[in-house]
């Protein structure tokens, strides 16, 4: 390291270092060169003797300088770490002394600061696992995927990754470029016997699961190829960690016992290591052979169609890993061969399937978290708005701390000038101020780890209706790392501002004004953030007003039916054999039982529930060449007491009646958009439809009901009714309309059913409203999240505003005693005041509607029947900003009104 | 009691360094000629190795070092002994004692 550039090392100040410690050596060994050639020269010795001399007695000279060099160099080093810890510890002392000295300040910056951490940490905790944190113990996560499939039907393309068995088969049989696949799907069935029988999340997957994800059973073994085999497989299950500890108090001989999952009795095998939870988002108790799970589930027997040769059922996911070196352009490739040659086969079972020119059946592999994928959740979307949301918090907090931050240095600046004067270098002086902001910053972040704890769980719970394999915000690595680093960029850019605003002040003039006195363009920088967050809340509170205005209107919509009062009763039989002539006798028991209980006002038997089932068959009418062309047509079945427990009007015609059985003639009601469709411009009723094949008679059209919603809460479906004796008498559940809110009835009639079960077979009962629930929740998420955020926001800029005017308002004293002295009235004093703040709030307010409405077009999707636009909600946010700023300045501006001319005068 | 250092060269060096220093600052050039006429020259010290043994002992904490003049009005760098020398001072001293007077009684024996 020669110094070439003396110039560019000056400046950059780096000459304290390495360059000096060599220079140190080198002067003191020529000196002792120096000495001891000039003391043998005094011996008599010629100087080049002497030179020899000096040399032979000091050995390696090279060798010892750099020797000597590099032992400084450790000291050197050493020492200056040592200073910069002392430093470093009396900025701390220092720190913690100031805000013990100002509680309320710390208070109050720590608990700004840990709101907006903790609102960002809570959030990140949910957005990191729906798309970002890989399923625990999976292997090369960038090469594992979730495979897509997209089929083209009437124009438009429907991407899904549900498929069926033989599907699955056909890719793994038709691909070369994947290593590991595996279906997986996550059943609810019941687990248990007796009392303790509880309906849970089961994985059901292939073997190849247990290659994909680097894990060994923690006592047992998992599965294999053979245990996996259609059509029964081995009735085997591995069990998780947690239910394992919970159920079995984490006890070795769990493993060879039998337990009841669905109607199957399975033997547990393993026990998967703790927090393994497959590709699923749901914690699951256990994962068994996709074989096993289907023969134990009576629903998927059908002994013409099985279900690992039929292309009919679409009920599982597939996961795939691709081998190393193959492209996902390569995969893509191979997977869309792959998928074709399966349509084919599915068209040579089913020559009435669209042929496969139209369909154009493509497929790909998408990322393993499905909410990254191109069907991405509600939830997903909304957490990510979020997301958005909790950073402008936390910007709003931002600016508050560095508001007060500030504020804190101007009142600070004859201490701080007095400082420089004594000789205290700004760099160490910019240290101190700094030290202060982070330890702020790191207590704020710890109160913010504190606040996500605690409120993550019912953030979790509010956001996505579970509490989906929490973490604790105190043990999780990734959320820490996220709110400490959050903490401190958020300390580092509050603190720094006002730490550099400090340096450059003026030591002399600061030292020579009054305490009161400061230059006014500083709080130029204050008002700047003031409009920020007067911005942030207008935006904010606009998407809040947006969103609630949206939840009122899903909750005001007509469904169709009265949610409120209905609860759905689910018959599961676990297996038991029966014929259809007793279902159909327990399901007229349950009805009569149902219709009697107390609080109940009907009940009537029905096939499919709104926004959990559909049905579709084929229709056929005289005249009309595919009635399916026409669109999605999907059918009730349903007992003659069906309109009036649904509370579904009948808009012209008739309902069904005890006369409509199963060998009266034949009768439909259709809703009226799909009366509309078939029969524009013609009365439906009498017309004739012909069910699931045109050979069979007529049903005529009795009755037109009104549209319901049951997909979707944004537009009502094309459905139509048939009397429940004439399609599936044996089937199907029961709507029970209570005589108040239903959800209070859920547990009563509950037990009034389950009693006429037979064997172990049960009845679950869900209310209506939480089966609707999912589907309003991010309205109802987007509501209090933007409204909480929201006035959040609002506060802590009224209190900025508020600090800012007031300390405005004490450094004008004298100024406002001078208008009054000379004859400014009260009034006068607080319009001048007031005006102040309006100042700063209004460009605020408008620079926030003008991104508002910028920002709505990105919104508006996730509005329901509001215009992102929409007048009302600006006008009110715009009127409730510009109050709130009045208000906060009138405090400051009655104070100012107040002044004693004959006092602010006398003051200096 | 410390062990005793066997490393027989750099102890007994580092040792006659910390006595040296006891009467005030020196620089290295004053310490190796003290040193010399002290045992009148029957000690052959490097002095290469001399200054190792300063620059180290002085990265040890036990001396440390401060920029002066010399007699002849030279930029000198003069060492003194800190708290934690002279502490080692008294140690070693009294173990190297020990140690010689050991070592002489094995010596002395027939």
């Amino acid at each position: 390291m020669s110094p070439r550039f003396p110039g560019l090392r000056r400046f950059l100040r780096i000459d304290r270092g390495v360059a000096s410690v060599e220079r140190a050596v080198d002067d003191e060994l020529r000196f002792h060169f120096d000495m001891t050639t000039r003391e043998l020269m005094t011996n008599g010795m010629t100087p080049d003797e002497a030179r020899k001399e000096a040399t032979r007695r000091f050995g390696d000279v090279q060798g010892t300088r750099e020797r000597l060099a590099s032992i400084d160099r450790a000291r050197v080093g050493r020492e200056r770490r040592a200073e910069w810890w002392s430093a470093f510890a009396q900025d701390m002392r220092y720190a913690v002394r100031g805000l013990r000295l100002k509680p309320g300040f710390a208070l109050a910056v720590i608990i700004t600061l840990g709101l907006g951490v903790g609102a960002n940490a809570a959030m990140f905790g949910i957005v990191d696992r729906l798309l970002f944190r890989p399923p625990a113990y999976l292997i090369a996560p960038d090469r594992a995927a979730l495979i897509y499939k997209g089929l083209t039907f009437r124009g438009t393309e429907n991407l899904t990754s549900y498929t069926g068995y033989r599907p699955y088969l056909d890719l793994r049989e038709n691909t070369t470029s994947f290593d590991a696949m595996t279906p997986f799907y996550v059943n609810q069935p019941a687990v248990g016997t007796g009392d303790a029988t509880k309906e849970m999340h089961v994985a059901a997957a292939g073997p190849d699961l247990w290659r994909m994800f680097d894990v060994k059973p923690v006592i047992g073994r998992f599965y294999t190829a053979d245990e996996d085999v259609p059509p029964d497989g081995k009735p085997v299950v591995v069990i998780s960690y947690a239910f394992w500890q919970t159920n079995y108090g984490g006890r070795p001989d769990a493993v060879g016992s039998r337990i009841d999952i669905g109607s199957g009795k399975f033997t547990i095998i393993g026990v998967a290591p703790e927090g393994f939870n497959g590709f699923s988002v749901d914690p699951v108790v256990g994962f068994m052979p996709v074989s096993a799970q289907m023969s134990a589930d009576a629903f998927s027997r059908d002994a013409k169609n099985p279900w690992y040769s039929t292309y009919n059922m679409t009920w599982l996911q597939v996961y795939a890993r691709r081998k190393p070196g193959v492209s996902i352009d390569a995969a893509t490739a191979d997977l869309t061969r792959a998928v074709q040659v399966s349509y084919k086969k599915s068209v040579e079972i089913n020559p009435k399937k669209t042929p496969i020119d139209k369909v154009r059946p493509r497929a790909f592999a998408g990322p393993v978290l499905a909410d990254r994928g191109p069907n991405e959740s509600n939830d997903a979307k909304v957490a990510t708005w979020l997301v958005g949301v909790a950073a402008m918090v936390l910007l709003i907090a931002c600016a508050n701390v560095a508001n007060l931050l500030l504020a804190r240095a101007l009142r600070r600046r004859r201490e701080i000038a007095v400082r420089i004067a004594l000789g205290v270098s700004r760099g160490r002086l910019l240290m101190q101020l700094l030290t202060e902001s982070l330890l702020l910053a790191l207590i704020g972040g710890v109160t913010g780890l504190a606040i996500a704890q605690f409120g993550g769980g019912a953030l979790r719970n509010t956001l996505l209706g579970k509490d989906v394999l929490a973490t604790s915000a105190f043990t999780d690595p990734r959320l820490i790392g996220f709110a400490l680093g959050l903490a401190i960029v958020a300390g580092l850019l509050t603190g720094l501002v006002p730490a550099l605003q400090t340096g450059r002040s003026d030591v002399s003039s600061a030292l020579k004004a009054g305490a009161r006195e400061g230059q006014v363009h500083r709080t130029r920088l204050r008002s700047g953030l003031l409009v920020a967050q007067a911005t942030l809340s207008v935006v904010l509170l606009v998407g809040a007003g947006l969103f609630l205005r949206s939840l009122v209107n899903v909750q005001n919509v007509r469904m169709g039916y009265d949610a409120d009062r209905l609860l759905w009763v689910q018959l599961n039989m676990r297996g038991l054999k029966t014929d259809s002539v007793a279902d159909t006798q327990l399901r007229q028991r349950l009805l009569e039982r149902a219709q009697k209980l107390p609080g109940v006002q009907n009940a009537a038997r029905a096939l499919t529930v709104p926004f959990w089932s559909t049905w579709e068959i084929n229709l056929f009418t005289p005249g009309i060449d595919s009635v399916n062309k026409l669109g999605d047509f999907t059918l009730q079945a349903a007992s003659p007491e069906f309109f009036s427990t649904m509370g579904t009007r009948i808009i012209r015609g008739r309902g069904f009646t005890a006369a409509d059985g199963e060998h009266a003639p034949r009768v439909m009601v259709v809703g009226e958009s799909m009366a509309k469709k078939i029969w524009p411009n013609q009365d439906a009723i009498g017309k004739c439809m012909r069910v699931n094949a045109d050979t069979v008679p007529c049903s005529t059209i009795v009755g037109i009901a009104e549209d319901v919603r049951r997909g979707s809460m944004s537009e009502t479906e094309m459905h139509y009714y048939l009397p429940l004796a004439q399609f599936r008498p044996a089937i199907g559940g029961l709507f029970v309309r209570t005589n108040s809110h239903a959800a209070d009835h859920v547990e009563e009639i509950r037990r009034g059913l389950q009693q006429l079960m037979p064997g172990s077979s049960y009845v679950t009962v869900s209310a209506m409203s939480s089966i609707i629930a999912p589907v309003i929740r991010s309205w109802r998420v987007g509501a209090i999240m933007f409204a909480v955020f929201g006035l959040l926001a609002l506060v802590l800029a009224a209190v900025g505003l508020y600090s800012v005017i007031a300390y405005n308002v004490t450094q004008r004293t004298h100024e406002m005693g001078v208008r009054v002295a000379l004859g400014a009235q009260a009034g006068d004093v607080t319009r001048l005041v007031v005006r102040e703040g309006l100042r700063v709030v209004v460009p605020g307010v408008a620079l926030g509607t003008v991104i508002a409405l910028f920002a709505g077009k990105w919104v508006a999707p996730l509005l329901f029947d509001v215009s992102p636009k929409d007048p009302p909600v600006m006008v009110t946010v715009i009127l409730t900003l510009l109050a709130v700023a009045v208000a906060a300045s009138w405090l400051p501006a009655r104070r100012a009104s107040r002044v004693d001319p004959s006092e602010a005068l006398r003051a200096d | 009691m410390p062990a005793i250092d066997l490393d027989l060269l750099q102890g007994t060096l580092d040792l006659l360094i910390l006595k040296t220093l006891t009467w005030g600052p020196r620089h290295g050039y004053a310490v190796a000629s003290w040193i010399r006429e002290t045992t009148d020259q029957r000690l052959l010290i490097e002095e290469g190795a001399l200054y190792t043994a300063l620059h180290r002992m002085e990265k040890r904490g036990l001396l440390e070092s401060e920029w002066g003049l010399s007699e002849n009005n030279r930029k000198a760098k003069y060492y003194q002994l800190t708290a934690a020398g002279r502490r080692q001072l008294r140690t070693r001293t009294a173990v190297w004692t020990e140690y010689a007077a050991a070592v002489f009684k094995v010596l002395q024996t027939a």
